[in-house]
């Protein structure tokens, strides 16, 4: 049976590469590679590393399976109908697990034991060896058992928000992971290597420090480790096989509270706000929005730095706007019933801003006034109190109009596959929303931002009227829209981008584009902020308005002769590498249609 | 109320291409007012596709909707006020419970708030909906989300209602309910239209057919003129054109 579902494992994989997946693919494993390879150069330069560098990658089998939402190729539901017992299910949908790319990459990585052991003598090799399969075995199993755990409470708020975490987190540390770099270059690092050592990745490199006998030892300890955890992820199975699914929704204990008696776009806000709470989708995306905030602006304290933390509210809102930017695609086909209803195309736009606003705006006031005290960086006061009305009204505004003009249709809700975290939109297109959002808010702040800089405290009539412009203007232009082209935006939800001429200019990678220049593409859209943002724009203020800090910009480092020519490159090749991302497939697109 | 001059629902060369596939193709559909309508046709017949665009959610390529002499397309808002519509498969606000859903969509319509309370009430009680108050909509079996989508297409009273599949999934009882629902409607001066693809259903209840197929429609009239003297379902296999199979192969089935 196991040879059966490796052959399973590996035919869905042959059948996913096709299109985006094929360039994430490729990414992914050539990521993958460059740093098992880096792992091994760790061995050889700086072999005092390694078990941190362990570390990072048990933490990568924990956390990325919820982080891509699940990781499972094979759903062990697929086999609930298959006669087994759990146990032999379970060892065979083990070894179907063992045939993926990430478990060969993770195997190159493991050969830095080897390499480690090396230091040690010959038998320290050979303890390497066995210490390297267990903690490949290990490590495989501490991600099946943590997915399977995440199974049973998946269906919770709490699984949701505890996703959220991860994924804030890790995109925050994939921002501003370098200020743990500064931090961890000044500070004591003797407790963090036992600490290393004691995680699971770490008890292959204890064994091979240690004397033979306690090394033998260590090994029977790993190997039975690894046996209690395939007998708990066979529990877990097959109590996860036999639970009933509920559909993305929280467990209720009460009935509902009465819906209000209000008229007009109160209503829909009454709806939405009630969505906002029990759509698990909703919840993990506001609760990722909060966390990204404030790890993102926390990171830099480890060093030191509060320059950040006065503007986590501001941040939230903007994650916030990126992560509503489909708010009318995740709702699916329900849209008829706006339809159907005489005029209430007005009260549904009015209705979700507002209930947007409510869900965002006061948690966001709280964060940033909270920022602002806590960091102690009275110059900030100005800036967050202009600032914050601008961008939370652009925001509510550009979450509309962007939901309605440039909808990326998902799955609907009731028809959601087992994962209750996933839209079944395409993430390509979601993610492009994303990044148009993060772009365009902080543009409706620019007038504030100006006021700002002439006389610190005109930034706030200024944000309070471009906000409340901005959220009653752009929604304005939204009603429009849905008013006449709501029907359009209905056959685009039931039948996908197919369906008209219209509905295909939407998608942003065209499935015919070669796989190199996808792949460019994806690292383009993932990378170019680096560049355009805190490399280039960044320094730029900072050089005007005469901020002394240098941080992490490069620029600043430069002699002063070479600040403003590298902050023009860099400016240069953030936007180069958007206006790649985003013109290549529009040009080639054009181009092959004329052909054809 | 009184019956009215125009027909309840009056389709004309409604076209709609997918693709390059037309799903459906010069359609003409008259509904009398006060008729109880059937429209039948085998699956991808363009029931559905036909629906939408008679009802507004669907934008026709070529061919008019009028809804009592109301263009669906022109002066929409009075023709949709007219109306309750059943999609097929179609979402809701997922998040809400039934008597949420009821209460939200009678307040956005404007309904005076002690009319929406009593008229949820009724429906959710008629409809056996009333049982699961906690139950979110996205949580309903598919039977009870037709219930649902009923009680929406009935809660503002409207004069024409135009149901896709109405019968789908629903169990034997309930099935019942409903078809005396709709009968009072009709017998209160209401028109009903309804696709299916289960001949002996609309034999049961309708008194005028539309048989559609391929795009087209085929038949239309009083049930007794499109059937004369077979079932309907005589009448239909004839009219599609269509060959019964199932007779041969799948021999390894006997045991």
């Amino acid at each position: 049976m196991a040879v059966v579902l490796i052959r399973m494992r590996l035919a869905l994989l042959r059948n996913s590469l096709r299109g985006d997946r094929a360039s994430w693919f490729v990414l992914g494993t050539g990521a993958g590679l460059v740093l098992a390879v880096g792992t091994i150069v760790v061995a050889v330069l700086w072999p005092s590393l390694l078990p941190a560098a362990l570390a990072v990658w048990l933490m990568g089998w924990v956390f990325g399976p919820i982080f891509t939402g699940g990781g499972e190729v094979l759903r062990p539901e697929y086999f609930a109908m298959i006669p087994a017992t759990p146990r032999r299910m379970a060892a065979a949908l083990l070894a179907g697990a063992f045939a993926s790319p990430a478990v060969l990459t993770t195997l190159v990585a493991l050969i830095s034991m080897v390499v480690y052991g090396w230091r040690f003598g010959p038998l320290a090799v050979l303890v390497a060896l066995a210490a390297a399969m267990i903690t490949l075995v290990t490590m495989v199993l501490i991600s099946r058992v943590t997915v399977a755990v995440f199974g049973l409470l998946v269906r919770s708020r709490a699984a949701a928000v505890l996703a959220a975490f991860v994924t804030g987190t890790i995109l925050a540390l994939s921002g501003n992971g370098w200020a743990l770099a500064v931090a961890a270059a000044t500070a004591d690092l003797s407790l963090a290597g036992t600490l290393v050592r004691l995680l699971p990745s770490g008890w292959g490199i204890a064994a091979i420090e240690s004397s033979p006998p306690v090394a033998l030892g260590i090994l029977a300890a790993s190997a039975l480790a690894v046996v209690l955890l395939v007998s708990a992820w066979g529990a877990l199975l097959s109590r996860r096989v036999t639970s009933a699914a509920r559909g993305g929704v929280p467990a209720r204990r009460r009935g509902p509270r009465p819906f209000p008696v209000v008229r007009g776009m109160h209503v829909v806000a009454a709806k939405e706000l009630r969505t906002w709470s029990r759509d698990l989708i909703r919840v993990h995306l506001l609760s990722f929005a909060f966390f990204y905030a404030v790890v993102f602006t926390l990171l830099p304290v480890s060093f030191g730095w509060w320059g950040m933390v006065p503007f986590t509210g501001l941040i939230a809102v903007m994650m916030g706007a990126g992560a509503s930017a489909n708010l009318y695609a995740t709702d699916g086909t329900a849209l008829w019933l706006t339809l159907m209803t005489p005029g209430a195309e007005r009260h549904d736009v009015r209705g979700r801003q507002l209930a947007w606003l409510l869900a965002v705006g006061p948690a966001a006031a709280l964060l940033s006034v909270a920022g602002a005290a806590a960091s102690g960086e009275t110059w900030a006061w100005p800036w967050v109190a202009g600032l914050f009305p601008a961008v939370l009204g652009g925001a509510a505004g550009l979450v509309v109009l962007i939901a309605v003009t440039s909808p990326v249709p998902a799955t609907d809700p009731h028809k959601r596959g087992s994962n209750p975290l996933n839209s079944g939109a395409d993430e390509g297109g979601e993610t492009g929303l994303a990044w148009l959002m993060l772009i365009a808010v902080p543009v409706t702040a620019l007038p504030a931002a100006a006021a700002i800089l002439i006389e610190p405290w005109a930034g706030v009539p200024v944000g309070v009227v471009t906000g409340a412009l901005c959220a009653w203007g752009f929604g304005r232009i939204a009603v429009r829209r849905l008013t006449s082209g709501g029907t359009e935006l209905l056959t685009l939800m039931k039948h996908g981008s197919a369906a008209g001429p219209a509905a295909r200019e939407e998608e942003t990678s065209a499935p015919d584009l070669p796989l190199g220049h996808r792949t460019a593409i994806i690292v383009c859209y993932c990378l170019a902020w680096l560049p355009l943002f805190p490399q280039g724009l960044v320094p730029m203020f900072f050089k005007l308005f005469g901020v002394q800090d240098r941080v992490w910009f490069l620029a600043l480092y430069m002699p002063d002769a070479w600040q403003w020519p590298t902050i023009t490159f860099m400016v240069s090749v953030g936007l180069l590498m958007y206006g790649y991302a985003i013109l290549f497939p529009m040009r080639y697109k054009a181009a092959e249609t004329e052909r054809a | 109320m009184t019956t009215h001059e125009a027909p309840a629902l009056r389709v004309t060369g409604l076209r709609k291409v997918f693709g390059d596939r037309a799903a459906v193709e010069q359609v003409h559909l008259s509904v009398p007012a006060g008729s109880f309508y059937g429209l039948v046709g085998p699956n991808g017949a363009g029931k559905t596709t036909t629906l939408a665009m008679a009802v507004g959610l669907l934008r026709p390529d070529a061919g008019r909707a009028q809804i009592f002499g109301v263009d669906v397309w022109k002066d929409t808002v009075r023709a949709k006020s007219l109306i309750g519509v059943l999609p097929d498969g179609h979402g809701m606000p997922e998040r809400l419970t039934g008597r949420e859903v009821l209460t939200y969509l009678g307040l956005l319509r404007g309904m005076a708030p002690q009319t929406v309370a009593e008229r949820t009430e009724e429906l959710l009680q008629v409809l056996e909906l009333d049982t699961a108050e906690r139950t979110l909509v996205i949580e309903y079996s598919t039977g009870m989300r037709k219930k649902i989508g009923l009680a929406v297409a009935l809660l503002h009273a409207p004069r024409l209602l135009v149901l896709d599949e109405p019968f789908e999934a629903i169990d034997p009882v309930s099935a019942v309910t409903i078809r005396t629902i709709l009968r009072r409607f009709v017998e209160g001066g209401g028109s009903v239209v309804i696709s299916s693809h289960v001949m002996a259903l609309v034999e049961g209840i309708c008194d005028h057919v539309g048989v559609i197929s391929g795009g087209r429609v085929v038949a239309e009239g009083r049930l007794d003129e499109v059937r004369r003297s077979r079932s309907l379902e005589d009448a239909f296999v004839e009219l599609v054109g269509a060959r019964a199979g199932g007779v041969e192969g799948l021999s390894w089935l006997s045991s």
